[in-house]
């Protein structure tokens, strides 16, 4: 796998993030707040009537992105920040680029910007990610 | 769950050192289907979890909550916490079926001003060990716990 400096990691496409899915997270994770699973209450925050993604879950679209593009084991460390929440029926592209490539005991490593990108043109997620490509 | 008042800032600054109790932890192959089709992935080759579980396994495996996390805290409410960021390493691939060691801490709680706003910066992070002791992962955790929102 040849990876240089500038190049762009091909796009993972969530066209519709789907509320069953945050649901099935919440359970998963025991994760008590309702903001993940009862659209009144995000109504109530100003959001709509949507449930807001988990953050795990919105990070997880760029884990796929990486897999895809460096393999299921490549992963070595992920930084995200979460600027903006994911709602359901949002329209969801994992993208990045790579900012350096390094030698380090005995692997190259790829060190990469990552984002999730909307449709509406925000960036809700932001972060980095480091990969192993050998 | 709701906490009106501004707790002590020395309340705060004391988390820090906190230890949860630890214990291990197996991501089951169930759970571990059921969180990849959560991401919209197919299910991953031969036994490896989908890292995402590096939030949620670590939190339980270290006897602790996201509930217990945002009580120390003393979170005025679930919607007043936000997420600075999450710091995840992996030094293996993470496996389902294998028993994890995992501790779990805080590192950091300060209390800031931003913006004419208040909140509490507090830090926690994990460790996970494999049987053998090889460490598998650590993540970090800052969450933002906002105050006077009411």
């Amino acid at each position: 796998m040849k990876v240089e400096v500038g190049d762009t990691i091909p796009e993972w496409h969530m066209p519709s993030v789907r509320a069953e899915r945050m649901r099935t997270m919440a359970a998963i994770l025991r994760d008590p707040n309702p903001v993940h699973w009862d659209p009144r209450v995000v109504e109530k925050l100003g959001f709509g009537h949507h449930t807001i993604n988990q953050g795990p879950l919105g990070l997880s679209y760029m884990i796929n992105m990486l897999h895809e593009w460096a393999g299921h084991e490549s992963i070595r460390r992920l930084y995200m920040t979460f600027p903006k929440v994911v709602l359901d029926e949002d329209d969801i592209t994992a993208q990045g680029t790579v900012t350096a490539v390094r030698d380090e005991n005995g692997e190259t490593l790829v060190d990469c910007d990552i984002w999730l990108l909307r449709s509406d043109g925000d960036k809700p997620l932001q972060g980095k990610a480091t990969v192993c490509i050998s | 769950m709701t906490q009106s008042s501004l707790p002590d800032e020395s309340e705060i600054r004391a988390l820090v050192g906190h230890e949860f109790p630890g214990g291990r932890y197996t991501i089951a192959h169930w759970e571990n289907f059921l969180l990849t089709e959560c991401t919209g992935a197919p299910p991953l080759p031969g036994d490896l979890a989908h890292p995402v579980a590096l939030f949620h396994m670590p939190i339980l495996g270290a006897q602790t909550s996201i509930g217990e996390m945002f009580a120390l805290g003393q979170a005025e409410s679930d919607f007043s916490i936000g997420i600075e960021s999450y710091d995840w390493e992996f030094f293996a691939p993470m496996r389902e079926e294998l028993e994890y060691d995992v501790t779990g801490r805080i590192t950091s709680a300060e209390r800031r001003e931003e913006d004419g706003r208040t909140f509490d910066r507090i830090q926690f992070q994990f460790d996970l060990h494999e049987p053998d002791n090889r460490h598998a992962a650590r993540t970090t955790i800052t969450w933002h716990y906002r105050r006077n929102l009411t």
